[in-house]
């Protein structure tokens, strides 16, 4: 009934069936059905598809060929989900997380769903020949079955997604990871020859001599390839190649692919990590690289073989002609002609290495520097990796944070930072020759030296120092760090004059051939390509700002040196000042050296002409002293440093003989005289006990307190430093370089400010000198007591700005309050002092904002005024 | 008992020939500006670092001849902690001639007027090229506390003087803090 009502263009169709014809669709759709059903059920039976055929034919005739079709489809699905997933799925529920899966469960699950599927590929195989046999070439045939065949494909795919467990795809992970591995270890295991028992099976247990040259072994791999061993391998390979088919066959095609392409990246990584590791002594680039060849390549080589190597690339391939073109690959072994997929693969594994060791190299940059020049293998690899890879703005930020973190602390000494910022330079010059990151990494290690007080002093020390300034470091003691660099220097500048002067065209068009532009990571503001030396010297001197700074320094340095000596032996200073002089004018420097000269010249002169009328009267027993052992040196005091004078009553003959001898100066250098500066200068003296006799290397007030006691054997402090004429507590602290001989005793005196000193007549074998009976002691005592007899240039740095202080607070009194550059030009108008004032508007503000914070002065609305 | 046998080396400062000694002789015409530059400036130096409390100057911005001068009320005078400002202009020929001196902030004092005109030997007939800066302020500070009333410029104050406990009413109802410049 409804159908005589329903559409008008069906009618026709539904009158010809006749009630037989009904009859007949039906039985034909169960009789289909029920084939179809014992076709897919029927483990491996293929006798239902006859039966099939005959109802096809029987369907089709009444245009019914889609929904047989569709309904044989999802059949299959069904069934392939029922039998084929399900199942494969439940070999790997035993799978813990932790890649326990065997190897044979793997391959017997695959091989169980691809047996599944062959036999549903061959159902579906049955149905589209009884189809086309009907048909009769209406369809394309080919056309058809492989549309049919991707419609299974499809449904196989999307049955196998839809119930993926999550942990399949670390399944596979973990399935190449142990393939790679055991590869590895084949290829490995080729060369420890000697230790046939252990190769090959299982590196783990290898002792570790074998370990060593199982390493060495992997560099070398490629060199004899063992035929026997690649049949191994092949074997191993085809399994795999075997897998990754089915895999894909399955529709897991990028899955199976991530899974071997991640598998090898970390085993690629856990290689580079594992031969570079903390050893910066060796280059590793090129082992890494043949290890590549080796090891991974070879895997992908034979199972891009086995594939076919086609699948997977062509669709990329067309885009990617060019570098590789460009890289043509020489040496791939027991491989002919590198197929393109494996030169992409090549590259790709090289930029992973190149980057991974790069990273592995930056993260410890810190400690390769130090450990700088050994290290330099370490650094030249990391120059590779960049060039390679290109990213030089991670290591600059990497490494400033390690600076920052383990260096430019509280707890890092001054020279330990200048020694490491002189190798940073070092080593960054290897790798970035331009010395535009050197630029960015330098400016935190310089800003932080800056503000420490005693910069100046050890890059000084540094600088001129035999020892390059750090005690600690042994070796290269002859040569200062000021003579390496210039040495370094000279190099570069005689590279530099060649280019200079030899240039002639062909060289020139070489040159321009060689230019390269900058880094692009390079800030342009910073550096620039046209600095191409890097001048350490420079550089280290730009941390102090300004080279007089350093040539203060470096005076005080030299005039603490030269007034200690008891020789006039100059030669090392003069060697140094040579060398700095290229750099700045040393001018009063000279002069003080050439004070020295003189003085020498002098000094003989003097005790040659000197009549000594005074020594000749007095007896030259015990207390005499003769002209013989008495030198003098003669400074001009404009050009020296501030000399810390301290009053000193020095023993009656030895200031007879001052004064004979200055007097005798008078008189061959008349109208010069001499002022002595009695506290300065070296004294050798020799104390003879009873028992034994030693000799001191001291001081003079030293020298001056000893001999107190040649006639009176105890003095309470009070009475001995109105004797030597210094103040109480500067004899309190000389003294204790006696005591600490065990010469002298100190003992609590009257009251708590008087103590009581006595000579030690017997020998005393205190601890300190235990075991120098007898034997000469010759020391020079000073330094150790932080006593130093020049004004250090912190000193006078303080005593220049408690004169700008006084003026600065002078001037606001009378004019209220006063803007920063009113005070600063009122500054340089009338502070005419020695120095005059030489400051910055910047240097003046910090001064200024120091006073502020000492509540001195108050800042309001930019202007200064005092504090009440 | 111990002998002690020395070998000694000791270091000497080289005395460059005698200095010569400045401005012994006067030379009050011919003077150029430029000794008169230096002394200037060498008292400022001897005033900044001398530290009297009290007492300070400094030279106007662009003109070492013209001098700010600041003198505050010493202790257990009337003038206690009241602070008055100074100005100071020397002539081309110091120190041969007294600079001239004025208090800027209006003082009740019997020697000093209503503008700030200061009578004080030292500043008159009584001047030496050996005075300095620092000599005159400190003059005139003492000058507050010990007053000449024999000769004054300000009769009312020189009257009042006697009466300590109502001149120092005068004084702090006079009192203006100074402005800074």
């Amino acid at each position: 009934m409804a159908d005589s009502i329903s559409s008008v263009c069906n009618l026709a169709v539904l009158d010809k069936l006749s009630d037989d014809s009904i009859n007949e669709i039906l039985e034909s759709y169960s009789g289909f059905c029920a084939a179809t059903d014992t076709l897919l059920t029927g483990a491996g039976d293929l006798s239902a598809g006859q039966q099939i055929v005959s109802h096809v034919h029987g369907l089709c005739k009444h245009g019914l060929e889609s929904l047989l079709r569709d309904y044989f489809l999802g059949a299959l699905e069904r069934t392939f989900e029922k039998n084929g997933a399900l199942k494969f799925w439940r070999h790997f529920e035993a799978y813990d997380g932790d890649g326990s899966i065997e190897e044979e469960v793997f391959y017997n699950a695959l091989e169980e769903i691809a047996m599944e599927k062959q036999y549903q590929e061959k159902c579906l195989l049955i149905l589209v020949h009884a189809l086309q046999s009907y048909n009769q070439g209406s369809h394309d045939s080919d056309d058809y079955r492989a549309q049919l065949f991707a419609k299974y494909q499809l449904s196989v795919s999307s049955v196998l997604m839809a119930t993926l467990p999550r942990h399949f795809p670390e399944v596979l992970h973990w399935y190449f990871k142990g393939r790679l591995e055991e590869l590895s270890t084949i290829m490995g295991g080729e060369f420890p020859r000697d230790h046939d028992e252990d190769d090959g099976a299982d590196d783990m247990d290898v002792d570790d001599k074998c370990k060593v040259s199982y390493r060495s072994g992997q560099m070398e791999i490629d060199e004899c390839y063992p035929q026997g061993r690649f049949l191994d391998n092949n074997k191993l390979v085809n399994n795999i190649g075997k897998v990754v088919r089915d895999l894909r066959s399955l529709g897991f095609t990028s899955m199976a692919e991530d899974a071997y392409a991640s598998a090898i990246f970390l085993f690629l990584k856990a290689k580079v990590h594992d031969l570079a590791g903390d050893d910066y002594r060796v280059s590793f680039l090129e082992s890494i690289k043949r290890w590549i060849q080796a090891v991974p390549l070879q895997f992908l080589h034979a199972l891009l073989a086995y594939l076919g190597d086609t699948v997977s690339y062509d669709s990329a391939s067309s885009g990617f002609k060019s570098p590789l073109a460009s890289c043509p690959n020489t040496f791939y072994p027991g491989i002919d002609i590198p197929s393109e997929g494996l030169v992409r693969w090549q590259l790709r594994l090289e930029y992973f290495a190149y980057e991974t060791l790069q990273d592995l190299r930056i993260a410890k940059l810190f400690e390769i520097i130090v450990d700088y020049p050994d290290s330099s293998p370490a650094i030249e690899d990391l120059k590779q990796c960049l060039e390679y890879t290109g990213q030089h703005s991670k290591l600059v930020e990497s490494f400033i944070t390690a600076l920052r973190y383990r260096l430019l602390t509280a707890g890092a000494s001054t020279n330990d930072i200048l020694h490491q910022y002189v190798s940073t330079i070092k080593a960054l010059r290897t790798i970035d020759p331009a010395g535009v990151f050197l630029e960015s990494v330098g400016e935190p290690i310089r800003d932080y030296l800056r503000g420490r007080k005693d910069t100046i002093k050890c890059i000084v020390t540094m600088l001129t120092d035999g020892t390059g300034g750090n005690s600690n470091v042994s070796g290269n003691t002859g040569d200062s760090l000021l003579e390496e660099l210039n040495r370094d220097e000279e190099n570069q500048e005689n590279t530099g004059l060649d280019d200079d002067f030899h240039t002639d065209d062909k060289q020139a068009w070489i040159n321009a051939l060689r230019w390269e532009p900058d880094p692009v990571e390079a800030d342009p503001l910073k550096g620039s390509r046209n600095r191409r030396k890097v001048d350490i010297l420079g550089m280290i001197v730009g941390i102090i700002g300004s080279k007089d700074q350093l040539v203060n320094e470096y005076r005080v340095m030299l005039a603490e040196k030269l007034l200690n000596k008891s020789d006039y032996d100059i030669d090392t200073e003069i060697r140094t000042l040579e060398l700095l002089k290229a750099k700045s004018s040393m001018q009063k420097c000279e002069i003080m050296l050439n004070d020295l000269i003189d003085s020498k010249r002098t000094n003989s002169n003097i005790k040659a002409t000197i009549s000594q009328p005074s020594q000749m009267g007095t007896d030259l027993g015990d207390k005499g002293v003769s002209m013989d052992n008495f030198d003098a040196t003669i400074i001009s005091s404009n050009f020296w440093p501030q000399i810390q004078d301290e009053s000193l009553n020095v023993p009656g003959p030895v200031d007879q003989l001052l004064s004979d001898y200055a007097k005798r100066f008078n008189e061959i250098k008349t109208p010069r005289k001499l002022l002595w500066k009695k506290s300065l200068g070296t004294v050798k003296l020799e104390l003879q006990f009873d028992d034994r006799a030693v000799q001191f290397m001291v001081a003079p007030i030293q020298a001056a307190i000893i001999m107190q006691f040649q006639d009176q054997t105890s003095w309470t402090s009070k009475d001995l430093a109105a004797a030597i004429g210094v103040p109480v507590d500067i004899l309190n602290r000389r003294i204790n370089f006696w005591i600490s001989k065990g010469i002298l005793a100190e003992s609590p005196g009257a009251d708590s400010e008087d103590h009581m000193f006595t000579l030690m007549e017997g020998m005393v074998d205190t601890g300190k000198n235990g075991g120098n009976n007898g034997s000469i002691e010759d020391l020079v005592v000073g330094d150790e007591e932080g006593e130093s007899s020049v004004a250090s240039v912190e000193d006078q740095l303080r005593k220049e700005m408690t004169v700008y202080e006084k003026f600065i607070l002078g001037m606001l009194t009378n004019f209220g309050s006063m803007a920063l550059d009113r005070i600063h030009n009122t500054l340089k108008m009338f502070c005419i002092a020695d120095p005059p004032y030489d400051k910055t508007l910047q240097q003046l503000q910090s001064f200024l904002s120091g006073l502020v914070s000492e509540e001195k002065l108050e800042l309001r609305d930019g202007m200064y005024v005092l504090k009440k | 008992m111990a002998a002690v046998n020395q070998d000694n080396s000791l270091v000497v400062a080289g005395a460059t020939a005698p200095s010569n000694s400045k401005q012994s002789q006067p030379r009050p015409k011919t003077l150029d500006s430029q000794s008169v530059l230096k002394r200037l400036q060498s008292e400022l130096m001897a005033l900044m670092m001398s530290g009297d409390s009290g007492i300070s100057a400094f030279p106007e911005e662009d003109n070492i001849f013209c001098w700010k001068g600041t003198i505050i009320g010493s202790k257990e005078t009337v003038f206690e902690g009241t602070e008055y400002r100074l100005s100071l202009t020397f002539p081309n020929d110091y120190p041969f001639k007294p600079p001239k001196v004025k208090f800027e902030t209006v003082l009740f004092h019997p020697n000093v007027d209503l503008v700030g005109n200061i009578c004080l030997d030292i500043l008159q007939d009584k001047w030496s090229s050996a005075y300095d800066v620092r000599t005159i302020l400190l003059s005139i500070q003492s000058l507050l506390g010990e007053p000449n009333i024999s000769s004054p410029l300000n009769a009312q104050a020189a009257q009042l003087w006697s009466n300590q406990e109502e001149y120092r009413k005068m004084v702090e109802k006079l009192y203006k803090v100074p402005k800074p410049l």
